[in-house]
């Protein structure tokens, strides 16, 4: 029957249909291989260049600092000076344990598990002064790389080639 | 459908994945991370895709449309509720893919006419899919999955998800609109 020709392609073929099938089967889909996008490794060097440059920053900042104090006039220190007491004064002969008033002329809270650094030379600040420029100079080449590669990460793989042409 | 000896013979779960339908298996490989199992499921639908496009779209854009939407189901495979409906899912984001083209083509610039021109002194197979083009939209579809992919009226009905006798009804109607106007094209 023509009519199961045209339903399932059994029976007795329509030569009509048949024609038409010949003519539009150049339209037929070509197989072509789909490209799916590359998954992604998790990287984790955009997290170890960030670490490693907080760990660099702190370190320059520490230096700084250093160098900062050390530029800075030589803090006073604390001085203690002992006075004799007025009975003292007044009564030479008397025997009597020594009492020393102490009197606290000047403080400085400054932390005392350091030494309180001498005073740099003009030659040694200068040396200072440039390894912090050097630093900072590093910390910014460093930033730029960091930067370029934030960007190449962000930046999509694999962008769908076959965009429409409309537009 | 009676149990054969081989079916009597299997164990329950062999007999589940026999039954299940080979969709069903690929999808779920595919959620399970098998990149492969979504190629076999491109190359099973991917006429499909294509046949609905081409009874939208301009020819020139069906390649590049069938990729967009198979990459665009492989990333959203996910949202796919149930995996025996993959067919459907797909006839639909194709449609609706067609509806978005021509929604963008309005908006920018009207290529259609030119890309028309140049498919319309094609080849006669052109000049016959703008005639099936000029049919309702139930018809052409099926017509185009018949009669240019080569799909059986059984098949159309299981990839689209229509029913084999919608499916009956579109081919015979659409088929006898197809012969008015191709005996009115014969006659000018």
């Amino acid at each position: 029957m023509k009519d199961d020709y045209l339903w399932d392609k059994s029976g007795q073929p329509d030569p009509e249909i048949q024609k038409l099938e010949e003519i539009l089967g150049t339209l037929r889909y070509q197989p072509k291989p789909l490209e799916l996008p590359v998954s992604r490794r998790r990287s984790y060097f955009p997290l170890l260049a960030i670490a490693a440059s907080l760990l660099l920053a702190l370190f320059a900042a520490g230096v700084w600092l250093r160098v900062r104090n050390q530029s800075a006039p030589q803090p006073r220190q604390a001085e203690v000076i002992s006075t004799p007491s007025p009975v003292e004064e007044k009564k030479p002969e008397q025997i009597i344990p020594k009492v020393v008033q102490q009197e606290v002329v000047a403080v400085n809270h400054k932390p005392r598990h350091r030494p309180v650094p001498a005073a740099l030379s003009k030659s040694e600040r200068e040396e200072a002064l440039e390894a912090k420029q050097q630093l900072m100079m590093a910390l910014r080449l460093t930033t730029e790389k960091l930067s370029l590669v934030h960007r190449k990460n962000t930046t999509p793989a694999n962008l769908i080639k076959n965009q429409h042409r409309v537009g | 459908m009676y149990a054969t000896a081989d079916m009597l013979l299997m164990t329950p779960e062999a007999h589940a994945v026999e039954q299940t339908p080979v969709e069903v298996v690929l999808v779920r490989a595919v959620l399970d991370g098998d990149r492969d199992g979504f190629a076999r499921l491109y190359d099973l639908y991917a006429p499909l895709v294509h046949g609905i496009l081409l009874a939208r779209v301009p020819r020139a854009e069906v390649d590049d449309l069938v990729q967009d939407i198979f990459l665009h189901a492989y990333k959203k495979l996910h949202t796919l509720r149930d995996s025996a409906a993959f067919g459907p899912w797909i006839a639909m984001i194709a449609r609706n893919r067609a509806v978005d083209f021509h929604r963008r083509s309005r908006e920018t610039v009207e290529i259609n006419d030119d890309l028309r021109g140049s498919e319309a002194h094609d080849s006669r197979a052109a000049e016959i899919l703008e005639l099936i083009r000029s049919l309702p939209e139930a018809y052409r579809e099926t017509l185009v999955l018949r009669l240019v992919e080569g799909m059986t009226g059984p098949e159309i009905a299981a990839r689209t998800g229509l029913t084999a006798a919608s499916v009956r009804v579109n081919l015979h109607r659409g088929m006898k609109q197809l012969r008015e106007k191709l005996g009115v094209m014969e006659g000018l």
